[in-house]
């Protein structure tokens, strides 16, 4: 499935999603990205921006000192929700989702970490 | 200068240089004409956030194996040609009593005029649980080397592949100031975990559990300002969050959970207050307005962070379980609650 596909069907499958894009953390750059027609490259690149730093000191540390390396972040504010997840398998991997409040997490955690392990391994 | 631009100022200059890749894919960070190999050395391990493994490799014919993360060198996976390689390779994550052979031997893979390359590649094995290894800003303070080399004047030009820190002999120690971003030495070892009482798959003492009642109902011990959007979010979230307190505002001091997590939890906001407020501005999209962030190895399982920030106070806690569950509802609920 292209990449494109496997977005699409996040869409697809949790209405509630904004933007979900696949990027690349260690170059800054989102290399895919389904959602709104609204949405900018100006937004994409905050929202890698924002990604990295969500992985990054002080809460970075924290959490590497208590329970190991994080490979997964939530961001909420009054505007929505941001989820981040790394790849276990390629660290620079990520998907970087913005989703309403009315979104089922659980369920969409699930998704995204199924999409981005798929697409990391190249299925 | 803004001095929280150094970093990027130093990054785009880089960035600006000729890239010189070597065979077999390593990049050059390194010429002859280049008095200091050792402080590109560290600028590679300093630009390393996410896992990589980092293999070194000097003219001199020695080379140097590094897993980076964070900012921190956590294991020597290979040394070739260099001496007295032997414990730092027997470490299975590198500790403090490993830092000065951990230098000796960066000093003798990246000797004076000596081209050093560098290949990174992903790291091949799961380092949860690895301790936090040795910070680069330790190894460059203990070295005398600037990692911020255009702090005071701009470099004259792009003459080498990356700006070359400056190597500055102090003889007495500096106090150490941190930008948002740099890296921190850990300050109180051992572990966080082991501090907190913790590990990645432990489970709550029975008696270290917050009743869910105490927290329904506002009648844990320490609970102060049971009106507020962190209080209520804190209850909202229920047992789940196995220790919690709030710094500023109206509900600060606001505590609950065993007395020993909380004391450390209490220790990281002293010591990182104004670096979190930074993270936390980072992220806003807009100015002032609540926000929470949680960080987990996989947010379902196991333990997570929770730091929420509301006005002038902030609240910070451990989530055991699974925060997808409870963390946007409450948050909803709270928001609700305010109105």
């Amino acid at each position: 499935m292209a990449i494109s596909d496997s977005l699409g069907a996040v869409i697809k499958a949790f209405p509630q999603t904004r933007v979900v894009a696949f990027a690349d953390l260690s170059s800054r750059m989102i290399l895919a990205s389904q959602g709104r027609d609204d949405v900018t490259q100006e937004f994409l690149d905050q929202l890698c921006q924002q990604a990295r730093t969500s992985f990054d000191d002080p809460l970075f540390s924290l959490s590497v000192e208590a329970f190991g390396e994080p490979h997964s972040a939530l961001v909420i504010g009054p505007d929505g929700v941001r989820v981040f997840l790394r790849s276990e398998n390629e660290p620079a991997d990520a998907l970087c989702c913005v989703c309403d409040h009315s979104i089922d997490l659980p369920g969409f955690v699930a998704k995204i970490r199924e999409t981005l392990d798929k697409i990391s391994a190249g299925a | 200068m803004n001095k929280a631009a150094l970093p990027i100022f130093a990054r785009l200059h880089a960035l600006q240089t000729v890239a010189r890749v070597a065979p077999g894919g390593s990049r050059v960070i390194a010429t002859l004409s280049d008095a200091s190999p050792l402080a590109a050395l560290l600028c590679e391990v300093n630009e390393t956030v996410l896992g990589r493994t980092l293999a070194f490799e000097s003219s001199v014919g020695a080379s140097l194996t590094l897993e980076v993360s964070g900012r921190r060198v956590l294991r020597v996976v290979a040394a070739s040609g260099l001496p007295d390689a032997e414990s730092c390779l027997a470490a299975a994550a590198l500790e403090d009593e490993h830092k000065d052979d951990l230098i000796k031997l960066m000093q003798a893979v990246a000797p004076p005029r000596h081209e050093l390359r560098v290949l990174a590649t992903p790291m091949t094995r799961d380092v949860d649980g690895v301790s936090v290894g040795l910070p680069v800003a330790l190894l460059a303070d203990l070295l005398l080397i600037n990692l911020n080399p255009l702090e005071g004047d701009l470099p004259a030009g792009p003459s080498t592949p990356r700006p070359a820190p400056d190597v500055v002999a102090r003889p007495t120690p500096r106090p150490v100031t941190y930008q948002p971003g740099d890296d921190r030495p850990v300050t109180a070892p051992p572990r966080l975990s082991a501090r907190l009482g913790v590990g990645a798959a432990a489970k709550p003492e029975p008696e270290a559990e917050t009743p869910a009642t105490d927290q329904e109902e506002g009648a844990g011990t320490d609970v102060q300002g049971a009106g507020s959007f962190l209080i209520t979010l804190s209850r909202g979230i229920g047992a789940d969050l196995m220790a919690w307190l709030i710094v500023g505002g109206e509900s600060d001091g606001a505590t609950d959970g065993p007395e020993e997590m909380v004391s450390h939890l209490q220790g990281f906001l002293a010591d990182e207050g104004e670096a979190l407020a930074a993270q936390f501005d980072q992220l806003s999209t807009e100015a002032g307005k609540d926000m929470c962030i949680v960080l987990g190895a996989s947010l379902d399982t196991g333990h997570s962070i929770l730091c929420a920030r509301s006005g002038p106070g902030v609240l910070l806690g451990v989530i055991e379980g699974d925060a997808t569950q409870t963390v946007l509802r409450a948050w909803v609920s709270a928001g609700a609650a305010q109105g």
